[in-house]
């Protein structure tokens, strides 16, 4: 059991206003038994009148609204205290059976087919699991700026580089070659910086984290903000607006374990 | 008799219409073209008897297709239980995830059902294809019977023909059914949209307001209308735009036609969207193959009308069939819609045939086959001579508190002999369609 403290930070400057902003956020940590929020505050710049939290098909909790004035800055910031606690994870007894198949940044290719090959085979889907993200981090290299929110498994496949976000779709896109449900999460893990991107696998009944920039599990340490079958299904921030300027975006991101003594550690 | 007159009258019809603006479009090669839909004079006419054997028989399809739609976004259990398999559920492009767990106002997923019927040579009529997304077409058999009754009203008062005006009426009473409290409104994409002069004259008809997407919004989870007089709740949508333009902030980002937020209102119940976002996954052509199935299944009853007979190459007795006989079948491309993506086996040179039997067995679950289905010509006017043409049906079918089938349709007919192909996109012209009270 953890007890952590997070901020989610992010500041969108405008080069002159926007105006009739739409906006859709998944900036809240979900609920779970194995990931209690026990304090949280959601910050958000412009007042918005009428924000709704909401749930959307996948079980994130969202927040949407509506800024119809002009402004130059659109931010929010959620802040809060959480308890992760692996052992309280329910089973789910039925994900939704989509999780088992490609989605569109996750479609299989020629070189992502040849990589599945590569992997030696097992029963044990979470053993599979394991050797598949094991697969995908020595096939990748970890670089910035080579891929964009919208590259697909198997253009990053091609590269053989890129972030986070495209690590976890090839490595969805193993998974579901193997009929293994997988899904996307995007949230946070200990430390400061920006976002992050992992993945869950279903297995004996339950959801388990793995990160495969990482080469790890995602265990205590991480913090699940929202999950999809890709990134398509689940970005922090959606919005649109009419205006004509360039955008700028400021993300600031911290998690760190509350000791016993109650101190940040 | 009355006829003769109707023929008579056919240029100053056709030309009523192209005043009022009755067009379709076309997207050929990447370039849009608007065209005249030419109505042909001779109505296609269906005795009582044979309607009524046709209403109970689209009734009860469109009823099981609700039931499957229902289960589909909620406990599955057709799939769970094995009568439709998995895969042809969740490789559907139709199906949207961002749907899962949403229930629509009243349980209906399918308010206005397009059933594409034909009538075989041996007096059989055939469902051909179900569209449950987005079906058009109901105002050109509206508006043309209209122009022919201000031409030869005769021909009405001495003929025994159903009214078929009563379809705005029932439009608005499928609409007033799930309304969440609000206006109705139709949604257009705008006035480029190549059925907007139908968006427009079913407003009218069915005294709802017609909106372009910067018409409305979205705020505190409910769609507001912008009117002259100040914003107004919006408690249906007829959208006459498809489910991936409907919200850029649920489905594709890109749209700009779209409502944002909208889907998030619809979650929280505030309004309803006719037809319900989703349902191309009941109407995908894989799915068409389950339809009696499905009859069976949720409504415990032997199908009234038959599909045409058609083959699964996903089975495996199935694919060896249609390797063999591709002569004598059509195949049809799962992911494709508006007569795009069919071939007739027999029209294919040796190697192209080859080719195909490669591209099936490479992808079965892509493709169904179907005997080629001898239907029966309907006369038409070529000029001044009336030749035989082949023809099919769009049956409309509205459900609200009950299931409601509007006693004309849409006879689309092909202009080339030699086609099997009715669909619009495609060329052709249409008639009116008369069913007879007695």
């Amino acid at each position: 059991m953890k007890k952590l403290s997070f901020i989610f930070e992010t500041r969108n400057t405008y080069s002159s206003p926007v105006n009739e902003h739409d906006f859709l956020l998944r900036c809240v940590p979900q609920e779970r038994p194995e990931q209690r929020i026990v304090e949280m505050h959601l910050d958000v710049e412009p007042l918005v009148t009428g924000g709704n939290f909401g749930v959307d098909s996948f079980g994130n909790r969202t927040y949407t609204g509506r800024l119809p004035r002009g402004h130059t800055a659109f931010s929010y910031r959620v802040q809060g205290i959480a308890i992760r606690d692996e052992s309280r994870r329910l089973p789910c007894p039925h994900p939704l059976p989509v999780y088992s198949y490609p989605s569109t940044l996750t479609r299989p290719s020629e070189t992502l087919r040849r990589l599945y090959e590569s992997v030696e085979a097992t029963d044990d889907d979470l053993e599979q699991a394991e050797r598949f993200r094991v697969a995908v981090y020595e096939f990748m290299t970890y670089r910035a700026g080579v891929t964009n929110v919208q590259t697909t498994a198997a253009e990053a496949a091609l590269f053989r580089a890129g972030v986070c976000q495209d690590f976890t779709h090839i490595f969805l896109a193993l998974c579901r070659m193997k009929h293994i449900p997988a899904r996307y999460v995007s949230g946070i893990p200990v430390g400061e910086g920006a976002s992050h991107a992992w993945a869950e696998i279903w297995y004996d009944g339950k959801w388990h984290g793995i990160d495969a920039t990482r080469n790890c599990p995602a265990d205590e340490k991480y913090l699940k903000f929202c999950s999809g079958r890709d990134f398509i299904d689940c970005p922090i921030e959606q919005g649109v607006f009419w205006g004509c300027c360039t955008q700028t975006q400021e993300v600031y991101t911290k998690l760190e374990e509350i000791t016993d003594a109650g101190q940040a550690g | 008799m009355g006829l003769r007159e109707l023929q008579d009258h056919v240029h100053v019809i056709n030309q009523q219409m192209a005043r009022y603006g009755v067009k379709f479009g076309i997207y050929k090669n990447g370039s849009y073209n608007e065209r005249l839909f030419p109505f042909d004079p001779i109505p296609r006419i269906i005795e009582a008897d044979e309607f009524q054997t046709l209403e109970r028989g689209l009734a009860q399809r469109v009823n099981a297709l609700n039931k499957f739609l229902a289960d589909i976004y909620a406990d599955k259990n057709i799939i769970h239980e094995g009568v439709v398999p998995e895969e042809f559920v969740y490789r559907s492009p139709g199906y949207l995830a961002q749907c899962e767990g949403i229930r629509p106002p009243k349980g209906i997923y399918s308010h206005i059902s397009g059933i594409d019927l034909v009538k075989g040579k041996n007096g059989v009529w055939y469902v051909l294809e179900d569209n449950l997304r987005i079906p058009s077409g109901a105002s050109y058999p509206l508006i043309a019977r209209s122009l022919c009754r201000q031409c030869c009203p005769q021909t009405f008062r001495e003929r025994a023909i159903r009214d078929n005006r009563g379809y705005g009426q029932a439009l608005k009473t499928i609409m007033d059914h799930v309304n969440c409290g609000g206006i109705n409104v139709i949604l257009t994409p705008g006035r480029y949209n190549s059925a907007y002069f139908e968006h427009s004259y079913l407003a009218e008809q069915s005294e709802a307001v017609l909106a372009e997407s910067m018409d409305l919004y979205v705020e505190n989870n409910c769609v507001f209308y912008r009117s002259n007089h100040g914003p107004v709740k919006v408690g249906a949508i007829y959208r006459r735009l498809s489910d991936d333009f409907l919200d850029p902030l649920c489905f594709r980002p890109d749209s700009l036609i779209g409502v944002p937020n909208l889907m998030a209102a619809y979650r929280a119940g505030s309004v309803a969207i006719l037809n319900t976002p989703g349902n191309g996954v009941a109407d995908d052509k894989g799915i068409y193959y389950f339809v009696p199935k499905m009859i069976r299944y949720y409504l415990g009853e032997e199908p009234i009308l038959q599909n045409a007979p058609t083959y699964l190459p996903y089975f495996k007795d199935d694919l060896d069939y249609t390797l063999e006989h591709l002569d004598d079948l059509v195949i049809k491309d799962v992911a494709e819609a508006g007569g795009y993506g069919v071939v007739f086996g027999s029209s294919l040179p040796k190697e192209k045939q080859q080719a195909l039997r490669d591209k099936i067995i490479e992808e079965p679950r892509r493709f169904i086959s179907q005997q080629v289905i001898d239907f029966e010509d309907l006369p038409i006017m070529d000029n001044e001579r009336v030749v035989g043409r082949k023809a099919d049906l769009r049956a409309f079918v509205l459900s609200g508190e009950e299931t409601y089938v509007w006693p004309c349709g849409l006879t689309r007919f092909s202009r080339n002999p030699s086609s099997f192909i009715v669909n619009s996109s495609q060329g052709g012209g249409f008639k009116d369609t008369w069913v007879l009270s007695h």
